[in-house]
């Protein structure tokens, strides 16, 4: 029962991890051999051999958990793989480490305020390791005995044979027993585990020695080995719940069901008090393990002024995750100020961060991450036209002629082509412009335009 | 040559420690099997003494020779052999993790994540059963 419902929270996990990255589904990791090398192409990776080694080397600090309550920022143009390399950093760290992804923008929300947008990913990213032990009888069930009384009512009383492969014994039963073998429809054949505390029932599956039984049987029907050594076991499973998660069971005001609904509104300051308080105290009695896990911010420099001190000093708390944030911004105004800043950060927050640095990729390298995208999204693409792809990545962006590669499919679909060619490479780039293309067309055809006559503010336009 | 001469040396003893770690787990999962297949057998016999309201005394069979006992008796008999087991099962369980610390230690291995912590009370496991 529990390693089901462990698997369950891994499945949930599953979903908030890809989430985020339609665009990097290709990524498996950063690429790094054992000596923390970038391997130029591995992984969905490809180029930016300085920038992953940097996160590799971070990475290996974060599992070691050494810089917990550090930051660092990935810093370069759009499309040179800032993100790509944050989603590698989550599936190396593997499933075991919180990872949370976000984007600046998420913080706005009229329901609750920055800071506490804010203090929930922060909290989301920190994992609580605990363990749950159980005494189980596990076995196969050989025969089952029930014997109702000649009145028809009254109690039942019963016999259960269960086995492993080393023995076989007989359990008598009780009513209660009884009714919940009656309710899981239990019958000879099937494993089955009995929580000794609780005395509930879960069916694992049928046996494999029985998989001749029957031709004709439900899709459901799953078949197990017959357990092994002992039957009354002792199972120990781990889980890993972020405090988030204890947080909002724990605010009286809505129950558990507010974490799935997803909108779990704010929770109360002395809620969170209270469960550090116990959390810390589980880590005394060693029952608890800490794990300071990822929160990553995407478009970092759309948090603004308040956002920024809050993480200051959220930084310092004893609990703080790693803080991996992104931004394509040079020298810009930091939101919610007249003051210009690096990277649209304040310099003091600036200090503090590690920055990696990504370059644009080389045309050999777009190339290749065409490619993988190719594989990645089941598209048959002939050589000339992944050149011609490769040079229009080049004099557009790496994003456009990404998306080219799903339209370009569509159109060799239409005419029932095998594998996209040169042409339909044409015509697509022919239907859809490009950033520069559409920016020179409305530069062309300005005056027949609505309200074209303010385009002279052009410049003091605000983009923060 | 002498220097692969003792570099073989090296790896045959560390062979020798890990094969002799892992077989001291592998007796003892082996014992708590036979074990528990005693603690079976002497629950069953157990239930069959409870069940059974007619006869004063019952023949016990202790090892290859059968005695006839007073039912109080052989009941006590049991129960206490019943306890012991479950003792000496549960001695088994808390050496056996130190055991495979020590074969994972010796193997390189990383020690399994958890592995130390006390379990949580019942509890507070229901407290916070909604997440799992």
């Amino acid at each position: 029962m529990a390693a089901s419902a462990a698997q369950k929270v891994q499945e949930i996990r599953e979903v908030t991890r890809i989430e985020r990255i339609g665009a990097h589904s290709h990524i498996r990791g950063l690429g790094l051999d054992d000596a923390l090398d970038a391997r130029n192409v591995s992984q969905g990776m490809v180029g930016q051999v300085t920038a992953r080694r940097a996160a590799g080397i971070i990475l290996e600090m974060i599992k070691d958990g050494k810089i917990a309550g550090r930051a660092c920022l990935i810093a370069g143009q759009p499309g040179t793989g800032k993100t790509a390399i944050a989603m590698g950093m989550a599936q190396a760290l593997g499933q075991d480490t919180p990872f949370t992804a976000m984007a600046g923008s998420e913080i706005f929300s009229l329901e609750m305020s920055k800071t506490e947008a804010l203090t929930q990913a922060f909290r989301k990213s920190i994992g609580v390791r605990i363990k749950e032990e159980t005494e189980i009888i596990e076995g196969e069930v050989v025969e089952i005995q029930i014997d109702r009384p000649a009145a028809g009512t009254g109690a039942k009383v019963g016999k259960l044979t269960l086995k492993t492969t080393e023995m076989e014994t007989i359990y008598d039963l009780g009513q209660k027993m009884i009714e919940s073998l009656t309710k899981e429809k239990v019958q000879a054949g099937d494993i089955i585990t009995i929580d000794k505390a609780t005395g509930k029932i879960t069916r694992l599956g049928r046996s494999f020695t029985r998989a001749r039984d029957y031709d004709a049987m439900g899709p459901q029907t799953k078949f197990v080995q017959c357990p092994e050594g002992e039957l009354q076991k002792r199972k120990e499973v781990v889980h890993t719940v972020s405090l988030h998660e204890i947080d909002v069971i724990n605010s009286r005001t809505q129950g558990f069901l507010a974490l799935f609904s997803g909108d779990t509104g704010e929770i109360k300051s002395e809620v969170r008090e209270q469960i550090n308080a116990k959390v810390a105290e589980w880590r005394e009695e060693g029952k608890a393990e800490i794990v300071p896990g990822v929160l990553f911010i995407d478009e970092v420099h759309m948090l603004d002024i308040e956002c920024f001190s809050y993480l200051n000093r959220a930084l310092e708390t004893d609990m703080a995750p790693v803080l991996i944030m992104a931004t394509n911004r040079g020298i810009t105004r930091i939101r919610g100020t007249n003051y210009q800043s690096p990277h649209g950060i304040p310099i003091d927050l600036l200090d503090r961060l590690l920055i990696i640095a990504t370059t644009p990729y080389e045309e050999k390298e777009v190339k290749q991450i065409l490619k993988i995208r190719c594989e990645e999204e089941d598209v048959e693409m002939s050589d000339d036209a992944l050149t011609v792809l490769t040079r229009i990545g080049m004099e557009t962006s790496l994003r456009y002629s990404i998306q080219i590669i799903t339209s370009a499919n569509l159109v060799c679909r239409k005419r029932k082509g095998a594998e996209v060619n040169v042409d339909d490479i044409k015509r697509v780039y022919a239907l859809f412009l490009d950033e520069s293309r559409s920016t020179q067309f409305l530069k062309e055809y300005q005056q027949e335009f609505m309200f074209n006559e303010l385009g002279g503010d052009k410049e003091e336009m605000d983009v923060s | 040559m002498a220097a692969v001469g003792v570099d073989m040396e090296r790896h045959l003893i560390e062979l020798g420690e890990s094969e002799m770690a892992a077989e001291d787990v592998l007796t003892d999962r082996q014992t708590i099997v036979d074990l528990d297949r005693k603690r079976n057998k002497t629950r069953e016999a157990l239930r069959s003494l409870q069940k059974d309201k007619e006869t004063e005394k019952t023949w016990l069979c202790m090892g290859n020779m059968f005695l006839k006992l007073p039912k109080p008796k052989a009941k006590e008999m049991l129960q206490k052999d019943f306890d012991q087991l479950d003792e000496e099962i549960n001695k088994l369980r808390k050496n056996l993790k130190i055991k495979v610390d020590k074969l994972r230690d010796i193997e390189q291995e990383d020690s399994l994540k958890g592995f130390h912590l006390q379990p949580l009370s019942k509890e507070e496991l229901k407290a916070i059963d909604s997440v799992l």
